[in-house]
């Protein structure tokens, strides 16, 4: 497939590798490279190909008491944990080799829509996935315009969430996600999770998400939300973008 | 790559698995390993020792904290180290509030010294010896300057399209072309 969204796909790419990229958009790229085995090699390999530049570099000595000082901080700092299975990744499909060009239009599409317009990214079907896919996605961002979690809502009542950045829950608390199908139903829950992490949920009997339909998380007491209605601040929010493209 | 440049290399894998593993003296071992190559990688991009230091710093905080993630993902472990360390480097350099507390003589001396680093005459001293030399110096000049500035001196497209006097979309084009014929160079 020759088409504009392959070259975008590698220009996205070239610009990562180079630092070229906001950091929001390179936070959004490290989500589809996180999702997608092809990309990823592909950003690895030209990493390795510029290394010698880096390597040229005169080394300068680490002043004295550096790495006691590093000790003492990571001592301090937990480790993110290592994510169970990628979101798209199915077990029973074999990786496929880097093949960027054959990667399906929708996700190109998604891509070079996401980085583009900033606001929402639909990466429809990573070549691995079999059906069933997401009808709609939406990037979760927060108030200043950062990108926390991606929402993929299946339109069966059931919706995957995954965190791209630090989110923090204090202790004795909860995170909620939630969507607003229409102003008359209200926001309805899809889930408490008990930390920030990718998550399976299963919400109620919900109409089936529509384009530029509302989803956000909030924080809330331990256990979700005590009204059935979001009572915390929100964490992050983002419009969904359907995936029918 | 020589064999020392490749156990070097195989000694990052272990220890940045250490550190997934949750061994902090993985961070050490890469300290030891590449500590100083990393922080002159640093100096070179933002000059200032003490700016380089707090880069290094924040990058192994950042490799501490996401090695398990990466132990399952694709490429070297001294390719991923070198890129945090990077995008460390560009965030501090782009960070305007980061850099207000300098003064203005040091924000030029700053500058002035990312203007040195990518001189038209002695950039094959950046590349090596190896085939991405021989690649970047099959480029057309301005590709190449491009490239080096935006790789090695932490240059934005905006700051590359000023520095060579040329509308933004011409330096992004640059870039991108000069880009993909290194990749059919090296491929």
């Amino acid at each position: 497939m020759s088409s504009v969204f392959q070259d975008d796909v590698i220009a996205f790419a070239d610009d990562y590798v180079m630092g070229l990229m906001s950091p929001t958009e390179a936070e959004l790229f490290e989500a589809l490279i996180a999702a997608d085995p092809a990309l990823a090699a592909h950003v690895a390999r030209l990493r390795e190909q510029l290394l010698p530049l880096d390597l040229s570099a005169e080394a300068l000595a680490l002043p004295p008491g550096f790495a006691a000082r590093l000790q003492d901080i990571i001592a301090r700092t937990p480790q993110d944990a290592a994510p169970t299975t990628p979101l798209s990744a199915d077990p029973t499909v074999a990786p496929v080799a880097a093949n960027l060009p054959r990667a399906p239009m929708r996700w190109l599409a998604g891509l070079a829509a996401s980085l583009v317009l900033g606001l929402v990214l639909g990466f429809g079907g990573a070549m691995q996935r079999p059906a069933p896919a997401p009808q709609v996605v939406a990037v979760l961002l927060d108030d200043q315009g950062q990108p926390r979690a991606i929402i993929e809502d299946y339109g069966d009542d059931t919706a995957q969430i995954r965190f791209v950045s630090d989110v923090d829950v204090p202790q004795g608390f909860s995170i909620q996600a939630w969507t607003l199908p229409s102003r008359e139903m209200g926001p309805q829950s899809l889930g408490v999770l008990d930390g920030p992490r990718a998550t399976t949920l299963a919400g109620p009997d919900l109409p089936v998400p529509a384009d530029a339909q509302l989803y956000e998380i909030t924080l809330e007491p331990e256990g979700g939300s005590p009204t059935g209605r979001p009572t915390g601040p929100i964490i992050a929010k983002g419009l969904a973008a359907a995936q029918n493209i | 790559m020589t064999d020392d440049t490749r156990q070097r290399s195989r000694q990052l894998d272990r220890a940045l698995t250490a550190c997934a593993e949750g061994r902090p003296e993985g961070i050490d071992a890469i300290l030891d390993i590449e500590g100083s190559q990393l922080l002159g990688v640093a100096r070179r991009i933002l000059i200032r020792h003490d700016l380089a230091e707090e880069a290094l710093q924040d990058a192994m905080v950042l490799i501490w904290r996401k090695a398990a993630q990466q132990r399952q993902g694709e490429g070297t472990a001294r390719g991923w180290i070198y890129a945090v360390l990077r995008n460390r480097c560009l965030t501090i350099l782009r960070d305007g509030k980061r850099l207000s507390s300098l003064s203005p003589d040091e924000l030029t001396r700053m500058q002035d010294a990312r203007q040195d680093l990518c001189h038209d005459d002695d950039w094959k001293l950046l590349a090596g010896k190896g085939r991405l030399g021989e690649c970047l110096d099959a480029l057309d000049d301005p590709a190449r300057r491009a490239i080096l500035l935006a790789h090695v001196a932490g240059y934005s497209h905006g700051e590359i399209s000023a520095r060579q006097g040329v509308p933004l979309g011409t330096a992004k084009s640059w870039i991108r072309r000069g880009l993909a014929s290194l990749r059919e160079c090296l491929s």
